[in-house]
């Protein structure tokens, strides 16, 4: 199938790309270094904020109608805030709008009575929706109200003789059985199949420009037409160079995303788990189910470019193939894992999905084998288009 | 030898219609001739010498190419023939030895047959110097010097030149015609298509005055001139194509 000048060709246009700067920047550098680094440098920062959000003592006015001790004291005692007194309301909300403090408290007239009668306390909070950390003060105000409520409805139970239970009709318990590293590795399912189908479409959108509509445009195709290998021989080894940078590209992806929330980052573990790690046996099925999606986008990108005059010409016949590759792409991130068979069908949407069963532990034989037979189909037809056009002289000397 | 009867090629343009781009052209040419197709632009040389090299498919009639049939071996007509013209160029990114290591490769040139014949073209044509250089980084003129050397690396007994001077200047025009005439020498087939005519004069063995796709006048430039009465090969050129477009009114 692969004859010997196809294997010429395709060496050739492989060095040449492997070559070319713009290629080893998009496809190599820029996802295995650049995308590590924003994201860690995002989570970092991310992370630093969110700690000092927590450990910030943060200033809380009070404006107290009448005295109610049981909470202003709690409010005091803690260490997180720092109280200062209003004496009215208005004077309360221009100190927030000044931000002399970020976040008020407005106890009622009849706050005392109320309690006492075992009455809901008139309370309210004043803060600005504007300002973040008026939002994390508003936050902290209600946590420590949430734990006074906690406190004082045991102590007017305990008052009435009435057992705990009282309050709570429900005892529940929840038990999330999923391990540290399936968690993590579900949340992974939420967007990396997105990142790789996209790197694997888009990664060979350069090689294809070059291969075919950069040959025309330098005049190096007539060159190329001219010697001993037949046209179906430089369409499979052009062909086959976009394929490669199109895996290259994906692989890349994978390890730019899945190395450093692996390796580096501890700052991640609250929120995706111990661990993340993916099973060697995923990352094989995720291999073989980007394959024949490589082959159907790298087809696509050789009739595009097969079809266009220059490079130019080829960059604006681009975006219809990009919505293509992207409106499926994107609604599997709404789609969740478990979905209908006839799915299994819609190509790029199926890839997706499939890599979505994959890394959250759902893999099913049967829309597997659906899913990479249908795309090998598309993959083949696309393939067979993109050789036709290679071969129609009305195309390929189109001026 | 080239043997070309009645080809001709049609294409449809949205604008103008069904377009005849050549015409019924015959030519024949020998090993050790250089054969002109002489014209203006858009009088259809591009056109046969792209069906000679089977990169068109000729709408009516046929070529053979060191005796194969343009139509049933286009393989084996690629394998005979060396293209050569002013606008085809190089991969920027290979160097000078790779690019001819890869036409060589592409002729079914291996190992040590393969090394030795781009030693050789090195040495004969002044490379070595830049053997190592990128292509994009070459000089006009040595980037036609690796423009030979790719279009001889299989040794083709057939050499189709097309306006092969265009746009170089006057020092590397010389050395490509100079190859021109090597070629005859070394009794290769050459088929050259141009339109100036200093370059005929000195080159040419048999000359086709080609206008509008067909051949108006065949012959050699002696015999032009003698069949016009100019002396001068541009007045015999006009005098020609002018005739051709008076008979056709």
């Amino acid at each position: 199938m692969f004859s010997r000048l196809s294997y010429i060709v395709f060496r050739k246009e492989l060095r040449e790309t492997l070559r070319d700067k713009r290629v080893l920047l998009g496809v190599i550098v820029s996802p295995l270094i650049v995308t590590p680094l924003i994201l860690g440098t995002v989570l970092f920062f991310g992370g630093k904020k969110e700690m000092q959000k927590m450990d910030a003592i943060l200033n809380i006015g009070i404006v107290e109608q009448t005295a109610f001790p049981e909470l202003i004291q709690k409010l005091e005692d803690n260490a997180s805030i720092e109280t200062q007194r209003f004496e009215t309301r208005d004077d309360v909300i221009t100190a927030v709008e000044e931000r002399i403090v970020r976040a008020a408290l407005v106890v009622s007239e009849t706050a005392r009575n109320d309690f006492q009668n075992n009455q809901s306390v008139g309370l309210e909070i004043i803060f600005t929706f504007a300002n973040e950390t008026s939002q994390n003060a508003n936050n902290r105000l209600r946590k420590i109200i949430g734990e006074f409520d906690q406190y004082a409805l045991a102590k007017r139970i305990q008052k009435m003789d009435l057992p705990e239970s009282f309050a709570k009709p429900t005892s529940l318990k929840v038990n999330n059985i999923a391990t540290s590293a399936s968690t993590g590795s579900f949340l992974l399912g939420l967007f990396l199949p997105y990142l790789i189908v996209i790197s694997a479409a888009f990664g060979g959108i350069q090689t294809a420009f070059d291969l075919c509509a950069g040959e025309k445009e330098r005049s190096t195709m007539e060159t190329l037409l001219v010697s001993p290998a037949s046209r179906f021989e430089i369409v499979q080894g052009k062909l086959f160079t976009i394929f490669t940078i199109s895996l290259i590209a994906a692989l890349c992806a994978i390890t730019g995303i899945v190395a450093p929330l692996t390796f580096g980052l501890d700052i991640l573990k609250d929120t995706l788990g111990d661990q993340i790690s993916i099973k060697l046996s995923s990352v094989l099925a995720m291999l073989l189910i980007v394959v024949p999606l490589a082959l159907f986008t790298s087809s696509m990108l050789l009739v595009i470019s097969s079809f266009a005059r220059n490079q130019k010409e080829a960059q604006t016949y681009i975006l219809p193939f990009i919505s293509i590759v992207l409106l499926p792409a994107m609604l599997s991130s709404i789609f969740g894992a478990e979905n209908h068979l006839y799915t299994a069908f819609i190509p790029v949407l199926n890839i997706s999905l499939t890599m979505k069963q994959i890394l959250g532990d759902l893999f099913n034989p049967l829309y597997f084998a659906i899913s990479l037979g249908s795309s090998f189909i598309y993959a083949y037809i696309v393939m067979r288009i993109a050789t036709a056009f290679f071969l129609r002289e009305n195309i390929l000397f189109r001026t | 030898m080239i043997i070309a009867e009645n080809l001709t090629k049609t294409f449809r343009d949205r604008k103008r219609g069904l377009v005849r781009a050549v015409n019924n052209l015959s030519l024949n040419c020998r090993p050790g001739q250089i054969f002109g197709l002489l014209g203006a632009n858009g009088a259809g040389k591009t056109t046969t010498l792209r069906m000679l090299g089977t990169l068109l498919e000729p709408t009516h009639g046929n070529a053979t190419i060191a005796g194969y049939d343009i139509r049933e071996n286009p393989q084996e007509v690629r394998r005979c023939i060396g293209f050569l013209s002013g606008s085809t160029a190089l991969y920027g990114r290979l160097t000078a030895r790779e690019m001819i290591e890869y036409f060589g490769q592409l002729n079914n040139l291996k190992g040590t047959d393969l090394s030795r014949r781009v030693d050789e073209l090195i040495e004969r044509l002044e490379i070595g110097e830049f053997q190592n250089g990128r292509c994009d980084k070459l000089s006009t003129g040595q980037k036609q010097r690796v423009s030979i050397a790719r279009s001889i690396v299989h040794r083709p007994p057939v050499m189709i030149f097309d306006e092969p001077t265009s746009g170089l200047d006057v020092m590397t025009s010389q050395t490509i015609m100079a190859f021109i005439e090597q070629c005859r020498s070394d009794n290769l087939t050459v088929v050259f298509s141009t339109h100036i005519m200093s370059e005929v004069e000195r080159l040419c063995d048999r000359v086709a005055i080609v206008h509008h796709g067909i051949v108006a006048a065949e012959g050699s430039v002696n015999e032009l001139r003698q069949q016009t009465g100019e002396t001068v090969m541009e007045n015999a050129f006009l005098k020609i194509v002018h005739r051709m477009e008076d008979t056709n009114v």
